[in-house]
């Protein structure tokens, strides 16, 4: 094994899907310390390989799954696994985070990532196992919807494939690993356009953790603390995201009409205690997780996942539909045809506005819903011209059709469900985010902003360096392998289960004003050498599995450095200033017509972040930025070029 | 009448979407639901995430706030947006 450090499997794949041929790819120690592994990893390995805008469906595409170091260690909510490439929908970089079982699978092949390049001449499963790498013909697979696909193949592998919407190159298609979704990005046109059905990791390697002992003891603390937590404990296992909804038409948060407004009258009925009530027979959540924020739900008799609060908002209220049987029917739909939930619905809100100032005759209309399965699946097949137009997402109807003030994306990825003018830190998010409209790497500050707290959603105070550290922090903890809802945990009890006590009224009156200290956290996160393990276990947890020295401070930095080189990335690929933005009708129009503040104050927040992050006026990354993580000299040290290292033994135990 | 309407945890523990009372104050609201239902105590709703009319009760006047015939109250558990 090319490691020294525990957890990791050791070795990268390479596999060229023009040649069928694979090696593996020289990865070393010294990268493993500095990117750690999932979308950040992914990150390092993409920049080798693009170089300048590609053309994102053609075999110049890379597509790299990573697993992540605390993938199979048990560490609670860590089977989480990421896949990256360019994506068809934005033309840069984009990473799509899944909890499935493939990532822990790949492990046991004996693998820490694997990288595709090339195409196959025709529909191929690429099948990974500990001893060999087989290149399968798929013609079988051809048109399955993404658990047929998984059945068909069936053993016990773990199953990465796409469904009829990936081999259309549907430009927001998904990829499917059990019931979860790489989502976002069109990962899964990637794969359609590589020929690529399916991946599936089959193995009994083992990983040793370094340190046994102390990480089952941090295990299980860290278990009792997400159970305990008001928010991770209770809320998330007894109504899902779905709990978010009802929260988000009070406070302005639920984006309803494509974004016109962020209450809707129907909201009770699409909530997620609407869900839980009629619909729920079941908590479902990825592997090792205790808060098992999945729903099973009943439809018509059949069993299914059930929606998340994203595809419930934007099903929901962002079209006008106040039928939840209709949501949960659309959303296994989506799964099942391997199709991103968030984007299908913006593009569809989009497509509706359009239709009804009578520019695009495409018969989609606010709050009818009778014709909406129809078009999802002509969306997936591309069977019709709508369907085809439809496919291409929002932003290509936009440039076809005008609209773009009222096109509800950012670098060409639609919105969340959350309306930002409702919190404006989110909206900042939102325009700044790598891969583009996304509420995760936007830094979540919705949650300081009215979900978990209830931080001033107007003011601009602090809210630049907040959504920092946020960010990081969540880049951090994801690279790790965790799902973000353990962050979750962060927030000390009595912020979430006392609202009305005078502390908490002080905390969310205070945290703004946050700013100016944690513009020197943000700028020298190394500075924070300290472990905060009952709030934060994520760094101790990887310390503990791996054997590097990892803190609070480095973890954030770790965050930090993945953040800055795929805004490099992105630079490379044509981002500027200019793309760090929001549609007009985000920050022009007000949401409460006669209250100023109810609109995104976007170029003054921006100006904050860009000096915050250590970026020029034109959204660059200053060389001084680079230099401080540790990414300034990539250029000279590409990982393809080099030896692959002799086995370095591993740290067995302490 | 105030309707008071259910969400979060409550909705589920209540197993009702909303309920009407007679109530001068949120603080009588609560004092009856707990004497009604005794689900949960007057200290534990004490803690809910209370709207009145779609406005945050800490934005009027908390518990004292005062409410008139045909007035709306939501009632969310904690860890429903603070």
């Amino acid at each position: 094994m090319a490691t020294k450090y525990g957890a990791y499997a050791g070795k990268v794949l390479k596999i060229d899907l023009t040649a069928k041929t694979w090696e593996e790819y020289p990865l070393y120690d010294k990268d493993r310390e500095m990117f750690v592994g999932g979308k950040i990893l992914a990150a390092r390995i993409i920049y080798d390989f693009i170089k300048s805008p590609i053309d994102p469906i053609s075999p110049e595409n890379v597509l790299v799954v990573t697993s992540c170091p605390l993938n199979g260690t048990g560490c609670p909510s860590s089977s989480r696994f990421n896949v990256s490439a360019i994506s068809p929908l934005t033309g840069i970089l984009t990473s799509s985070n899944c909890g499935g079982n493939f990532g822990l699978s790949l492990k046991r092949a004996g693998y820490d990532a694997v990288i595709f390049t090339g195409k196959s001449e025709s529909l191929t499963w690429v099948e990974i196992t500990d001893t060999d790498v087989r290149f399968n013909d798929a013609s079988h697979l051809k048109g399955m919807l993404t658990g047929e696909t998984q059945q068909a193949i069936g053993g016990k592998s773990g199953k990465l494939v796409i469904g009829p919407a990936g081999e259309s190159m549907v430009r927001y298609a998904c990829a499917v690993s059990n019931d979860r979704a790489a989502g976002r990005g069109g990962v899964g046109a990637v794969m359609g356009s590589k020929n690529l059905k399916a991946i599936t990791a089959y193995g009994v390697f083992q990983q040793p953790v370094y340190n046994p002992e102390k990480l089952a003891k941090l295990k299980k603390k860290w278990v009792k603390r997400l159970k305990a937590h008001p928010l991770t404990g209770r809320q998330l296992p007894k109504l899902g995201t779905g709990a978010l909804l009802s929260v988000m038409n009070q406070k302005n948060l639920l984006a309803t009409k494509n974004f016109t407004a962020g209450k809707f009258e129907g909201f009770r009925k699409i909530s997620g205690e609407e869900m839980a009530e009629k619909y729920l027979v079941a908590n479902r959540g990825c592997i090792t997780c205790p808060i098992q924020c999945a729903r099973m739900v009943n439809l018509d008799g059949h069993i299914v996942k059930g929606p998340e609060v994203e595809i419930m908002g934007l099903m929901g209220a962002n079209i006008l539909n106040d039928d939840l049987h209709k949501i949960i029917e659309w959303n296994y739909e989506l799964d099942e045809l391997g199709m991103d939930t968030i984007s299908t619905a913006g593009t569809i809100a989009f497509a509706m506005e359009l239709n009804e100032r009578g520019i695009w005759n495409n018969g989609l209309e606010f709050g009818k819903t009778d014709n909406i399965t129809e078009v999802i699946r002509d969306i997936a097949f591309r069977r019709n011209e709508v369907g085809d137009k439809l496919a291409e997402g929002s932003r290509r109807l936009s440039q076809q059709f005008g609209g773009e003030e009222y096109c509800i994306q950012s670098k060409g990825m639609e919105l969340s469900a959350y309306e930002p003018r409702g919190a404006v830190g989110q909206g900042l998010g939102y325009s700044v985010s790598n891969r583009g409209g996304c509420h995760l790497n936007a830094g979540y500050e919705v949650v300081l902003e009215g979900l978990g707290l209830s931080v001033d959603p107007y003011t601009t105070h602090g809210k630049a360096q907040l959504g920092i550290m946020f960010q990081n922090l969540m880049e951090g903890a994801s690279a790790g392998g965790s799902c973000l809802f353990t962050t979750y945990a962060f927030f000390p009890f009595f912020l979430i289960a006392k609202p009305n006590s005078v502390m908490t009224r002080i905390v969310n009156f205070a945290f703004p004003y946050f700013g100016p200290v944690l513009k020197i956290v943000n700028k020298y996160p190394g500075l924070m050498q300290v472990n905060l393990t009952a709030m934060l276990p994520h760094p101790v947890a990887i310390s503990y599995a791996t054997g590097m020295k990892l803190n609070m401070g480095r973890l954030m930095k770790l965050g930090a450095r993945g953040f800055n080189l795929e805004r490099l990335i992105n630079t490379r690929l044509g981002i500027t200033e200019k793309d760090d933005k929001l549609p007009k009708r985000l920050t022009d129009e007000e949401q409460i017509k006669g209250d100023a503040r109810t609109k995104v104050p976007h170029a003054k927040l921006k100006r904050q972040y860009y000096k915050g992050r250590g970026w020029d006026e034109n959204g660059m990354v200053k060389a001084s930025t680079l230099r401080y993580y540790g990414i300034d000299k990539l250029d000279e040290d590409p990982i393809f070029k080099r030896p692959i290292e002799q086995d370095k033994g591993r740290i067995l135990v302490k | 009448m105030i309707k008071v309407e259910f969400f979060g945890l409550y909705r589920l523990s209540y197993k009702m979407k909303e309920w009407t009372t007679d109530a001068s104050t949120v603080e009588e609201v609560i004092e009856k639901l707990a004497a009604e239902y005794p689900v949960y105590s007057v200290k534990e709703l004490k803690n809910s995430v209370i709207m009145v009319n779609g406005t945050n009760f800490l934005k009027l006047r908390k518990f004292k706030t005062e409410l008139k015939d045909g007035d709306t109250v939501f009632v969310m558990s904690p860890a429903s947006g603070g």
